[in-house]
């Protein structure tokens, strides 16, 4: 029975993920029109493009198709079994099939699908993105661990769905490192998902999309789809690691709750997409040092107890 | 007078190098001199008078005097003087001395004239192919007049690869180009680069050569060369229109009415304001922010309304004829032309204002695509490149054409010489444009557009012509001719002298400053290629066909 139950939350999760996605894309690029001044695409505009893309012919191309093709499914999937992990308006359904640590070598896998799409296009360009992508990857993945990590430090278990409720404020006296990785994980969330001003790895203007330069037709809808998915995935995460008031509320209320402050997060990395200049990796990297070095004293902070 | 104390100069300096000089008018000397003392001449006039080089021009004169003729075209920008050198060579294998080494902006055009004319710079360091595809014949020179504008040599061979030089050690090859998200015309720039940072760079461009100066000299008339010198460039097209027509009236002694003239600056300004957007619009865009790059294009559409309203095209204005315009203000045009001016004025103030608070723009910006004021002068930098980097120099002011001569504006300078500087001046210089149109408006009396011409164009005339262009100055240069059209016609544009300061530009910078650098020369690559007598793909570019293409890329490999 129990197993019956994860497998149904794990797939009402993904179902959840691969529906909303797509209609928050549409959301942030309506939005982003209008600040523009531009009238946008219809809201349900990224559903006609997926389906079109699907529909396409499946051309191999680049160095390793094989490797082209693994790569796009295994993004899609490593984000999907994130969504399972975290919970969307109630606990996480796979919560006992693994911990935080788990989660993140998953989170980390997402970026080494990248990896995996740029070298398979072996394009000078690619190779360009990854290099990139590579270099953000060593300096932010630690900012989200060490956030989960804080989390546990506060809570003594590594449990998902104990880490996962706001733990990080959970600390004996006033929460300093939890307020501390609130700020930081703010500061680098677009990194995170990959938005203006931290699209360094794909670069249209620079590297025509980097790693991604050889996909085309479904693959390409995979990679896309991904994307549109890890905003969602990560939203939720921050949300329920950093703003979790009200969850404990009954049914309609606590779930309407997560996702109205979801959306407001999906605004926010909108907002500050149309309204900054890409940086340049080097700008970039020194930034997230910058805040590797406040995450970690937030570290030092939670092991003493604040 | 200043035509005339600068030519007692050189007589005092050069004496019986001098062969011929003509002082047309006060602000043009044509100085011609003896072959063998030209790179002394030159190094004189560019060093020691502190001249700015233009551009050297090459033309095959045998029919009417029996030689080939070089041109170095200098300008004295303080003294308001355009001065050409003008060189007579052997009809027989024609060789003159490089001045490229005292004078690095010459390279180009040297290399031009060796493809084009057949004109032998001896002592260049660099005589690669620049025009000419790679398999264009030796000894084929198109622009000869024994040569017909519509042959194909038969030794022609269109699958000839380019050659590239060899990257230097421990560099890789990252190609840019010919098609790029940035770089939306055919250029090919193959960047060394170690790392992230790029080392330097090989550019083959001239890949889309019209033919146009050939086209010109051999089947067009005086009238019909107007409407495909706009043709040159998509953006600044009118601005070769009136070059082109300035220096014909220049060399027959033509005098437009005044109202003609101040039609002219209109539209020429009204072109500078749409250019200076677009630009910042798509420099906003090279740097990841859309946002700017869509409000300045929704701004700027009015101005292309009101262009198609005064000529009936948003671009391509079809203004001069020789003599005249074509097109007229009504008084409805210029009420409404004034509430566009006072709406684009007031919208482009909120955006300066926004973006020269921007951080986040400062820092991909700032010290970036760095040229200073000694890069200006050897690579002949131009516009706001040279503007940005404190060289003041404006064509408008310094050598007024049209009706600059009676308006009063400013010519906005910065210190910086990088990008930002240069996206600076393009925003201010948008209240310039603002403000001289205004002043037309307000000065332009009644009369009438055009000149009757009565008589044939005399003959054998030269003239010269600069106008100041969005992206820096326009020099045309014509020989009147016989058939009612001109023997010589060249056209140098902005980017023909800014491109070739772009190796220095973004040498020991990273990959992602390429792309901002380059854009910030405002670059126009179709009025730089303009000169091949066919339309075939570089050596460079294997053409395939449609079927071959599709075959290729489900094939994975060629």
């Amino acid at each position: 029975m129990r197993v019956i139950g994860m497998i149904a939350g794990g797939l009402l999760n993904v179902g959840l993920v691969l529906l909303v996605a797509p209609f928050a894309q549409g959301v942030l690029r309506k939005i982003t029109a209008r600040i523009q001044s531009r009238q946008g695409p219809p809201l349900l505009q990224p559903y006609f493009d997926l389906l079109k893309l699907l529909g396409k012919e499946d051309i191999e191309s680049g160095e390793v198709p094989g490797m082209q093709r693994f790569a796009a499914y295994l993004s899609l999937a490593t984000v999907l079994t994130v969504a399972c992990l975290v919970p969307m308006g109630f606990s996480a359904p796979m919560n006992g099939a693994g911990d935080v640590i788990l989660l993140i070598y998953l989170l980390t896998f997402c970026g080494i699908c990248t990896l995996l799409a740029g070298l398979a296009a072996g394009s000078t360009y690619s190779l360009v993105g990854i290099s990139r992508e590579m270099m953000s990857m060593i300096a932010l993945e630690p900012l989200f661990a060490i956030a989960l990590v804080v989390g546990a430090v506060h809570t003594g278990s590594f449990r998902l769905n104990t880490v996962l409720q706001g733990s990080v404020y959970s600390a004996g006296s006033f929460p300093w490192s939890g307020l501390i990785m609130l700020v930081v994980m703010l500061l680098s969330f677009q990194a995170f998902v990959q938005r203006v001003p931290f699209d360094i790895s794909e670069a249209e203007t620079e590297l025509m999309e980097g790693p991604l330069m050889e996909y085309s037709g479904p693959k390409l809808a995979l990679f896309k789809y991904a994307q549109m998915a890890k905003l969602i995935v990560y939203s939720a995460l921050f949300v329920t690691l950093f703003v979790p008031w009200g969850a404990g509320l009954a049914f309609p209320a606590g779930w309407l709750l997560f996702w109205l402050k979801l959306s407001g997060l999906v605004l926010l990395v909108t907002v500050v997409a149309a309204t900054h200049a890409r940086y340049r990796i080097d700008q970039a990297l020194r930034f997230f040092a910058g805040l590797l070095g406040v995450a970690l004293v937030a570290l030092v902070l939670a092991s003493y107890g604040h | 007078m200043i035509a005339r104390e600068m030519f007692e100069k050189f007589k005092q300096k050069f004496g019986p190098l001098i062969l011929r000089a003509d002082l047309p008018s006060d602000s043009r000397l044509f100085v011609f001199i003896d072959p063998s003392s030209v790179k002394y001449v030159c190094q004189h006039i560019f060093r020691e008078l502190d001249a700015r080089y233009v551009a050297s021009i090459g033309a095959d004169d045998r029919p009417f005097s029996g030689k080939f003729l070089v041109a170095h075209n200098f300008a004295f920008d303080r003294d308001h003087l355009l001065c050409s050198v003008l060189t007579p060579l052997p009809a027989e294998n024609p060789r003159i001395d490089s001045i490229s080494d005292v004078v690095p902006a010459a390279s180009w055009a040297e290399r031009e004239m060796r493809d084009l004319v057949g004109i032998e710079p001896v002592g260049h360091r660099y005589l690669k192919r620049l025009v000419l595809p790679d398999g264009w014949p030796e000894g084929n020179h198109p622009l000869r007049k024994d040569v017909p504008w519509n042959s194909v040599p038969s030794e022609f061979d269109p699958e000839r690869e380019f050659k590239f030089d060899d990257p230097p050690e421990g560099c890789t090859v990252v190609p840019f180009g010919p098609f790029h998200p940035t770089l939306d015309e055919p250029a090919h720039f193959r960047l060394y680069v170690e790392g992230e940072m790029v080392r330097g760079c090989e550019y083959r461009g001239f890949m889309v050569h019209r033919g146009i100066e050939k086209l010109a000299e051999s089947v067009m008339n005086y009238n019909d060369i107007p409407m495909l010198a706009e043709r040159i460039c998509g953006i600044c097209g009118c601005v070769h229109n009136v070059a082109y027509v300035q220096s014909v009236e220049e060399a027959a002694a033509l005098q437009p009415p005044p109202r003609a003239e101040y039609m002219r600056t209109i539209m020429l300004e009204l072109e500078r304001l749409h250019s200076h957007l677009l630009w910042v619009g798509l420099a906003c865009h090279i740097v990841g922010f859309d946002t700017l790059f869509m409000q300045s294009f929704r701004i700027r559409e009015p101005i292309m309304w009101m262009a198609e309203k005064i000529s009936g095209n948003r671009k391509t204005y079809a203004l001069c004829v020789i003599g005249g315009v074509r097109w007229n203000i009504t008084s409805e045009i210029k009420v409404e032309l004034r509430q566009v001016l006072d709406k684009l004025e007031s919208e482009w103030r909120a955006v300066v204002a926004a973006v020269s608070h921007d951080k986040n723009i400062q820092k991909r910006t700032r010290d970036v695509g760095v040229a200073g004021k000694g890069l200006v002068k050897s690579a002949g930098l131009l516009g706001p490149v040279a503007r940005a980097a404190g060289v003041d120099i404006d064509c408008r002011r310094d050598h007024p054409y049209a009706a600059y001569g009676r308006l009063d504006f400013d010519v906005i300078t910065d210190e910086g010489g990088d990008v930002w500087a240069r996206l600076m001046v393009r925003m201010k210089e948008v209240f310039e444009s603002i403000k001289i149109i205004r002043q037309c408006l307000e000065k332009m009396e009644d009369g009438p557009l055009q000149l009757e011409i009565k008589d044939e164009l005399p003959v054998g005339r030269t003239g010269l012509s600069s106008v100041e262009a969005p992206r820096g100055e326009s020099h045309h240069f014509v020989i009147t001719g016989e058939n009612n059209r001109p023997r010589r016609w060249r056209v140098r544009a902005p980017t023909y002298q800014n491109l070739q300061g772009v190796p220095a530009m973004i040498k020991d910078q990273q990959i992602a400053d390429m792309t901002i650098s380059l854009g910030s020369i405002d670059p126009c690559f179709s009025c730089t290629d303009r000169l091949e007598t066919i339309d075939l793909r570089s050596g460079a570019v294997k053409v395939w066909s449609q079927e071959e293409l599709l075959k290729l890329t489900r094939e994975k490999k060629a």
